[in-house]
């Protein structure tokens, strides 16, 4: 905790418009960590897969395709596909956290995720005479989201046996995808980027579990060839 | 399990592997989160790059969703996963009209039971 009164206030502002999304990231955190533990994860390599990475999407594409015997490469290459999308959140917050130093840098860049990034963005925009002690609302959002993520993994890794499969929990992933990308699809271009993303990752057939790459590939290519297609048009 | 790891102890080989996927995309991911935020102030990004990376995050997550969809251990089929794909559409739905993971889930997890137990 801050001690600086106008800082604490913003942490304890982060952490109060994290609240509403710890009801969709608990039970997200709970399913990785079960899948973690039921692909032949010792715990110990389960939790560590939360607090070493600290990104569902990609956390969740490694088990799966370490679930089925992919190589390590494949896996590596595929968890950076998923998370290019931090390039572009990064770049986005450098502006607004330029000043700061190395330290604090590396914390938030730790600490980034899509919620993070995403209250951070639309806090700033909302109250930008506050932009001294951003990064104290940033810290209360990615701090309230780490520790959610961390205790929810662990609970998936104890609980995660308990849960018959009949329950079909497994079903909370494709779900929260689902809540994820909706929102994003306002445009042409990226429903066109989506749709063909989920055709080819259906149809591809591509050895050692390169589909997820080679999906995701042509789908941001459709999506640039649309854009500029119909900008020209 | 990895082409190299072959002549090691199997249970070694195993530990090796999983540690080796767990801090290799712990630093890929942290590079991809500290690189901009380190170096932009004196550098951007290319504009084809910026452009690329906006269709990302809606062509990967296409990509996860759909195959568990349409896949039967391993084979493409529409029968087998029919619930799914049902509560899948639904919940879609309620993610367009209230833009809330929560409902999203919940509209989901409980058509999914529905249907299951419709069909059971």
């Amino acid at each position: 905790m801050p001690q600086d009164a106008s800082a604490r206030a913003e942490f304890i502002v982060g952490v109060r418009a994290f609240a509403p999304l710890s009801m969709s990231i608990i039970p997200f955190g709970v399913v990785c960590g079960a899948a973690a533990s039921t692909a032949g994860m010792t715990p110990l390599q389960a939790s560590a897969m939360s607090w070493v990475i600290f990104a569902g999407s990609a956390q969740i594409a490694a088990t799966q395709l370490f679930a089925s015997g992919a190589p390590l490469l494949v896996i590596l290459a595929t968890a950076a596909i998923v998370n290019l999308r931090f390039l572009m959140y990064a770049t986005s917050l450098a502006t607004r956290f330029r000043n700061q130093n190395r330290r604090w840098q590396a914390l938030i860049a730790y600490l980034l995720t899509d919620q993070a990034f995403g209250l951070t963005v639309v806090h700033h925009s909302q109250h930008p005479e506050r932009q001294a002690d951003l990064r104290w609302f940033y810290l209360g959002v990615a701090g309230a989201t780490w520790l959610s993520w961390q205790l929810a993994t662990i609970a998936g890794i104890l609980l995660g046996s308990l849960v018959p499969a009949s329950w079909s929990l497994d079903f909370i992933v494709p779900l929260t995808f689902i809540a994820m990308v909706v929102p994003l699809l306002d445009d042409r271009a990226m429903r066109l980027a989506a749709a063909s993303g989920a055709l080819a990752s259906v149809l591809l057939v591509l050895p050692l579990k390169l589909n997820l790459i080679g999906a995701a590939l042509i789908g941001v290519a459709v999506g640039v060839a649309a854009e500029r297609l119909w900008v020209r048009a | 399990m990895g082409q190299g790891m072959n002549h090691l102890p199997g249970e070694l080989a195993g530990e090796l592997f999983v540690w080796s996927m767990i801090v290799g995309i712990g630093v890929a991911t942290f590079l991809l989160r500290f690189a901009p935020i380190a170096l932009l102030a004196r550098l951007e990004l290319p504009a084809w790059l910026t452009q690329a990376l906006r269709y990302v995050p809606p062509a990967v997550m296409a990509a996860i969703i759909a195959p568990p969809l349409f896949f039967a251990d391993g084979t493409p089929t529409i029968d087998a996963n029919l619930p799914r794909i049902a509560a899948a559409t639904l919940a879609a739905a309620v993610a367009w009209r209230t833009r809330s993971t929560l409902w999203t889930i919940v509209v989901g997890m409980l058509a999914l039971w529905g249907l299951q137990a419709l069909l059971a």
